[in-house]
């Protein structure tokens, strides 16, 4: 990608507080140069840059979600509670846009009428980014369900934190204690029915049915 | 080629503003056997070859070859664009004006090169004022060839256009367009369709473009390109090669003017290149690929191609 256009996307995530995800935003984003420009950029530049219409707001969206996703690396530790919640606070201060800016994503511009793969890139992003911020270990099918735990915790959290913001935190560490426990139980079960299979095939073995 | 040689003189104009610098020695260069080199001095007078078409010829003659071409097709090149794209070129036109959307936040000062017949600016001047009521956007016709930038002065003057401060028609060198009369940072919008192919040297028509936009201006240009599907290319290439020409012959009675504009389109650099070459100019564009978010979009397969580009 052109340095440039990347440069104007980084100088026009702090105008979406004021301006929303919108052209606006990104227009204005030539103010905030260096050498800044004596106007904003017009739309047919704007369009050429960014794309036509929706497009552009979506490409700014893009741009603000890996944005907070680079962030999550200034968690204030290691622990995933820490990692979710910092990336939750960056939420904040756009709190109100969010789920407009998620409906847009959600509504592509081609033919399909609900596109439902940003919201699920979104969650497994940060599910990953968080576990290699806190140095996850897990190998195999593991590596796995504890991806899509955290997919659905932070999802989870995030949507109470769009209708109850003052209390998405304890929302938070609540499911990340809950999935926790689950994981736990789940590893016993799995134990307990291998330990009950293996007994039976010994059963069925010291009766002679097997030869 | 005796044709062309025989039409290399030079056309009187009504729109000499300007005189183009094709009546005046071009400065000396280094060798260029491609179009991705600029003009630069040089002592080195006698290597000095571009492309016309298949033919390679001395870059002072390719000037005047292309001009030739264009005064023997000027008078029937609506017509003849319309059989060679069965009127497509005017779908392809009517998508790269309105993807620009001129008059959306206000009068644009706009320039059109190599824009003699006057398709691109009316387009313009209409998609303003239907769409945003806008009566102040203008456009420049610039073109090196005063026989087609007649042709638009005669269209225009059927238009309501004609003898308005909205469209000026003025014969000049893309490469070298004059300060004093191009100055620079002027333009909100430089468009160029179906022209920079034409061009001795892509990159000093990208450099004046640089010069005369205003930071925040806008680059598009609409161009024949390479089709992607290989199969699709293949179709494409036996229509171009067979059918343009006896069509050049049979309509206009000039098979040599339509052979080049064919072989002109394939000696074009191709997509990722050419949107290089813009980056290098110093424009900023999408990124290198095509569609959303994308330096390019391709129309039919590639058959013609939109670049854009914005002066930051």
């Amino acid at each position: 990608m052109c340095i440039r256009r990347k440069q104007l996307l980084r100088l026009a995530l702090p105008l979406v507080r004021t301006h929303g995800f919108s052209r606006e935003a990104l227009s204005r984003s030539v103010l905030s140069l260096p050498e800044p420009h004596p106007a904003p950029l017009n739309e047919t530049a704007v369009s050429a840059l960014f794309g036509k219409g929706e497009d552009a707001r979506r490409t700014l969206i893009e741009a603000w979600l890996s944005e907070g996703l680079a962030d999550m690396k200034n968690a204030p530790s290691k622990s995933l509670k820490d990692i979710l919640s910092h990336r939750l606070r960056y939420n904040e201060p756009v709190l109100g846009l969010l789920p407009e800016a998620f409906a847009t994503l959600a509504t592509p511009s081609g033919f399909c009428l609900f596109d439902a793969s940003p919201a699920l890139k979104h969650s497994t992003s940060i599910a990953d980014e968080a576990c290699s911020v806190s140095e996850d270990k897990s190998i195999g099918p593991l590596w796995y369900a504890r991806r899509a735990s955290l997919a659905a915790v932070y999802t989870a959290a995030e949507l109470h934190q769009m209708n109850s913001p003052d209390t998405a935190y304890e929302f938070l560490a609540d499911l990340l204690q809950s999935s926790s426990k689950l994981g736990n139980a789940i590893g016993d079960v799995g134990q307990f029915a291998s330990y009950v299979g293996r007994s039976w095939a010994g059963i069925i073995k010291s009766r002679g049915v097997l030869l | 080629m005796q044709t062309l040689t025989r039409r290399l003189s030079r056309p009187t104009c009504k729109f000499a503003v300007v005189r183009p610098s094709w009546t005046s020695p071009l400065p000396t260069a280094t060798l260029r056997l491609n179009h991705t080199s600029s003009n630069q001095g040089s002592k080195d007078v006698d290597s000095r070859f571009t492309h016309f078409g298949f033919q390679t010829v001395r870059e002072e003659e390719k000037e005047s070859l292309v001009k030739g071409v264009f005064n023997s097709v000027a008078s029937n090149y609506d017509v003849m664009n319309d059989a060679m794209s069965m009127g497509v070129h005017r779908l392809w036109k009517d998508e790269y004006v309105s993807s620009l959307r001129p008059g959306a936040r206000g009068p644009l000062k706009c320039i059109d090169l190599a824009g003699g017949t006057g398709d691109i600016a009316l387009r313009i001047l209409d998609y303003a004022r239907e769409n945003y009521a806008d009566r102040e956007t203008s456009v420049d016709v610039v073109d090196i060839n005063g026989e087609m930038l007649k042709e638009g002065y005669k269209r225009f003057k059927k238009t309501m256009y004609h003898n308005t401060p909205q469209v000026r028609f003025i014969e000049s060198n893309a490469q070298a367009l004059p300060e004093e009369q191009f100055p620079d940072n002027t333009y909100d919008l430089y468009t160029i369709a179906f022209g920079i192919r034409n061009c001795t040297s892509v990159p000093d028509v990208l450099k004046e473009a640089y010069r005369v936009l205003k930071p925040g201006g806008t680059f598009a240009c609409l161009e024949f390109s390479r089709v992607t599907n290989p199969l699709f290319n293949m179709l494409y290439d036996q229509y171009s090669f067979s059918v343009i020409p006896m069509l050049g012959s049979i309509l206009a009675g000039d098979r040599e003017s339509y052979q080049y504009l064919v072989e002109s389109i394939r000696k074009f650099p191709p997509q990722p290149e050419f949107a290089k070459m813009i980056q290098d100019a110093g424009f900023a564009t999408g990124g290198l690929h095509e569609g959303k978010g994308g330096a390019w979009t391709d129309l039919w397969g590639g058959i013609a191609c939109i670049h854009r580009g914005v002066k930051v």
